[in-house]
């Protein structure tokens, strides 16, 4: 070849490279190019015997009462079932081990029927033993079990966060068999979100034969009576399970024959997983992959019902901020509405008080503060800042008004660098200037923990359904009526009040009463800010039916079936 | 020869104990900890000093690298603070996977790199020789992760050809004897574990073994272009021996001592490199292990990750230096 052609294939060569380099311009990992739909040539039809979820992460654990994590619990949903469950797509409350149960006057007793004839996974029979054997296990320190497990560095965190600690200082006066199928709870003191804790994903039943001989492996042997049971843990790739034959529930035995949970860490990798049928399901999906998955019609979309509020929050040792209008300026300087629609993904909901909509404590009366920047200067010239607020007295120093994003999405924030933007944006058209901060996210955890950051984004993913889980984990304070350093030194009594006395109401009239009255307060007072409510979305295969999701993420397989 | 190497052995402890120090410092001086990381929003500072208490983290820093070094002469190093699984066990479990991977790719990368490269210098100024420098530039210039996901979108997504993560499919039942999953399907006769395996197994290597290979490439063609200007080569010629025997017999041997130098640093490259393999392709190795533990603060599972890597850096370079001696007879170690 020429020395002219030589040259000139180079130099195509090298535009052409400089060309795609361009459009590709680097992106910060883990980011990844969009995916495109591309209408190729599906993959040929087989018969599905396997139900194949793509999941974020490894679980921790499949021992339920040690861990918190939500990729463990998809896996131990399916093995484990406690005396009440979630129903459907709701926060309700209904029978699942137990078949009913009746709770006295005041509160505190409650006495539950079991349900004959359900069977663990090693065929040993579910009854009063196997509840009080397991609840020993969560609650007494002496239990040779629960001891081995701290020993081990297991905690047995929920429990003491439900039911108020262990021993003698838990909310247990009394856990007795009444018979082989009635156990009954006697209570210290009424508690109104008592059944909603039973219904928590840690508080279900190991069989105690199995549990005994798991010892301090029990993280990787689960045996429960659901509807699946434990095959194989390969770590760091997937479970596997199988329907359990002997299940309880016969309309409900599972559909399908195995279920594998499989460890796909990145987004756009799980995605591709998903558009090539080798997982039917998958969590996790960014909010910018929404549109491309209801528009591609080998796939569908869900949306998990709101159980999320994301928020901006008040450090009450800046002397600013404890003035409520400049809370109220701050509130209203912010044009919600654009941030929920443009960077949620399509899945967002406006939100202006604490509890998402779908939950019984939710005041339908308030309405939210109106978008106005004029209204929000005119607030703080009012408050004595004609030219607006750029440094703030923090425990008093003179700072920078700084506005910490975080640097992970979760679940009731998807795009937290972009939504913090926005909000920082709208803030400086009111005379609001901010710097954006941020740091890793256990450093973040860290800081907000002891008090440190002044103005700053995070949220909340309800546990169990109730208000109470959503609120007063954050708002009641404790018997001394000492501020929270890890909530800006919050210190409202009122507040506190209201949701001390909801928490300790049974009938759900009364608290729901408390707790509209509680999310006026907090309302009429900005203590903070509250931003949106996500609707996680689940992606699917179109041929995949009979998956319902429910907002506190307990979604059985059992139901589930992949054409 | 052996006195060197054991020389070069008794090396490995003040390098491993040097490593052990430095990671112990680093990753505890990193603000945040543990206990906040794993309660997460729930970190209230009442859970978080129970759960610093139970893990033994409130231990003063000295004390706990005393125990973490003595307990590790023995092989022990320490358990997972969020898991509670033995490290040196999942080590041992979660190696394979990354060797596999990495053996894979600097093979792939050998196999390409090294023919490519005589070629280019053997038939310089030629467009195979335009070509594949080209290529080379573009091997180095993409980033890994991106380029992962492009073939994985290309040869999954599009042409249905290969899968798109894992080490074997969701399906798929195997028991593995060593974790070497190649080799264990040979060794039980399940050929279709194995093609399964090498399947899945294409992608991430080619993606991992895509800059090694560029450089690898390159290297061998300035290596070999300067051999080939030698006075030797031309009386080789002049001989009357055949393009093939000059080249191999006299011009490669000549020009492998830089090659290998750079393989030796690729392999530690690859260790590195392997992490965003693994992301991306769901590949369960000791990179992603490393990172998660690193954003969780998972102390004992940075120290073991990162000493093992140390490890084989240190056994890389040794394993480099005594090829120079087999490669080059006039290089004895003293």
């Amino acid at each position: 070849m020429s020395t002219v052609w030589k040259k000139a294939f180079v130099l195509l060569a090298l535009i052409a490279i400089l060309a795609t380099a361009g459009a590709c311009a680097p992106a910060p990992a883990p980011a990844a190019p969009q995916v495109v739909v591309v209408t190729a040539t599906p993959p040929p039809a087989k018969v599905q015997d396997t139900f194949i979820f793509g999941a974020q992460g490894e679980p921790v654990c499949l021992d339920p009462p040690i861990i918190t994590d939500g990729i463990s619990s998809r896996v131990t949903r399916q093995v484990f079932e406690g005396l009440v469950k979630f129903d459907k797509d709701t926060f309700n409350v209904v029978p699942q081990l137990a078949e009913k149960w009746e709770v006295s006057a005041d509160g505190k007793v409650w006495t539950f029927a079991l349900r004959k004839g359900a069977k663990f996974h090693d065929g040993t029979e579910f009854n009063a033993d196997a509840v009080l054997k397991n609840f020993d296990y969560w609650r007494n320190t002496k239990n040779p079990l629960h001891a081995a497990q701290e020993k081990a560095g297991q905690t047995f965190e929920y429990f003491k966060n439900q039911f108020w600690g262990f021993d003698d200082a838990s909310i247990f006066a009394k856990i007795e068999a009444m018979d082989a199928s009635t156990v009954r709870f006697t209570l210290k003191d009424p508690q109104g979100p008592f059944l909603n804790n039973l219904a928590m994903f840690m508080f279900v039943f190991w069989s105690p034969t199995s549990l005994e001989k798991a010892g301090t492996n029990s993280c990787k042997q689960p045996v429960g009576t659901g509807a699946y049971k434990f095959v194989e843990w390969k770590a760091n790739e997937q479970v596997t399970l199988e329907a359990f034959a002997d299940y309880w529930d016969k309309p409900n035995v599972a559909k399908m024959k195995r279920v594998v949970i499989r460890n796909i860490p990145n987004n756009s990798s799980r995605l591709l997983a998903l558009v090539t049928g080798e997982v039917h399901a998958m969590e996790g999906l960014e909010p910018r992959d929404v549109d491309a998955v209801k528009a591609d019609k080998r796939l569908k979309l869900l949306l998990r019902p709101a159980n999320t509020n994301g928020y901006v929050a008040f450090n009450y040792k800046v002397k600013e901020f404890q003035d409520l209008r400049v809370r109220q300026a701050f509130a209203q300087a912010i044009n919600k509405q654009p941030i929920i629609d443009k960077l949620y993904g399509g899945t967002g909901q406006v939100a202006w008080q604490f509890q998402p909509p779908a939950m019984w404590g939710y005041n339908k009366d308030l309405k939210d503060i109106k978008f106005d920047t004029a209204a929000a200067k005119k607030l703080l010239a009012d408050a004595g800042f004609p030219n607006g607020i750029s440094k703030v007295t923090f425990d008093g120093k003179e700072v920078p008004l700084d506005f910490w994003y975080m640097p992970v999405s979760r679940p009731y924030y998807p795009n937290p660098k972009d939504i913090g933007t926005a909000i920082a944006a709208d803030w400086a058209k009111a005379g609001i200037n901010v710097q954006l901060q941020t740091v890793d996210w256990s450093t973040y955890l860290d800081k907000r923990k002891k008090g440190e950051l002044s103005l700053y984004m995070l949220g909340w993913t309800g546990d169990n359904g109730d208000p109470d889980n959503f609120i007063c984990y954050f708002f009641c304070l404790n018997a001394k009526d000492e501020p929270k350093p890890e909530d800006g030194f919050f210190a409202d009594k009122e507040i506190s009040d209201v949701l001390k006395k909801a928490a300790a109401t049974v009938k759900q009239e009364d608290r729901a009463k408390l707790y509209q009255q509680a999310e006026k307060l907090i309302y009429d007072k900005t203590i903070r800010i509250f931003m949106g409510n996500n609707q996680p979305p689940l992606a699917f295969l179109a041929g995949v039916d009979g998956y319902v999701v429910n907002p506190t993420g307990s979604e059985y397989f059992n139901t589930v079936v992949v054409k | 020869m052996l006195r060197y190497v054991i020389k070069r052995v008794l090396t490995v402890i003040p390098v491993l104990l040097g490593v052990s120090f430095l990671v112990f410092g680093f990753i505890r001086m990193i603000p945040g900890d543990v206990a906040t990381t794993m309660l997460g929003e729930r970190a209230t500072p009442e859970n978080v000093a129970r759960v610093r208490e139970q893990l033994g983290l409130n231990k003063p820093v000295h004390e706990q690298y005393l125990i973490f070094i003595g307990n590790a002469l023995r092989g022990d190093l320490g358990r997972s603070v969020l898991r509670q699984e033995p490290v040196t066990q999942e080590l041992i479990r979660r190696f394979p996977a990354t060797i596999e991977l990495a053996a894979s790719a600097i093979l792939i990368a050998l196999i390409v790199g090294i023919p490519a490269g005589i070629v280019s210098a053997i038939r310089r100024g030629s467009v195979f020789d335009a070509g594949s420098m080209l290529l080379a530039l573009t091997g180095v210039s993409m980033p890994v992760f991106w380029l992962g996901l492009m073939l994985i979108y290309l040869f999954s997504v599009v042409l249905h050809l290969l899968p798109t993560g894992g080490r074997l499919g969701a399906s798929v039942e195997f028991t593995a004897a060593t974790n070497f999953l190649l080799l264990d399907s040979l060794l039980q006769g399940n050929f279709n574990v194995f093609f399964q395996a090498l399947r899945h197994l294409i992608l991430p290597a080619v993606a991992l073994g895509s800059i090694p290979m560029a450089i690898i490439a390159r290297m061998t063609r300035s290596a070999m272009l300067e051999v080939l200007s030698a006075d030797y080569i031309r009386t080789a010629h002049a001989k009357g021996l055949k393009e093939r025997a000059v080249v191999i017999n006299h011009a490669l041997r000549n020009a492998w001592l830089p090659v290998i130098t750079v393989v030796g640093l690729q392999v530690g490259r690859l260790m590195s490199g392997a992490i965003l393999t693994e992301t991306v392709f769901s590949w369960p190795g000791i990179g992603r292990w490393l990172v998660d533990a690193i954003y969780a603060r998972d102390f004992p599972i940075v120290q073991g990750a990162t000493l093992f890597i140390a490890l084989v850096f240190v056994g890389v370079n040794l394993l480099v230096d005594l090829l120079y001696a087999w490669v080059d007879p006039r290089i004895r170690f003293e």
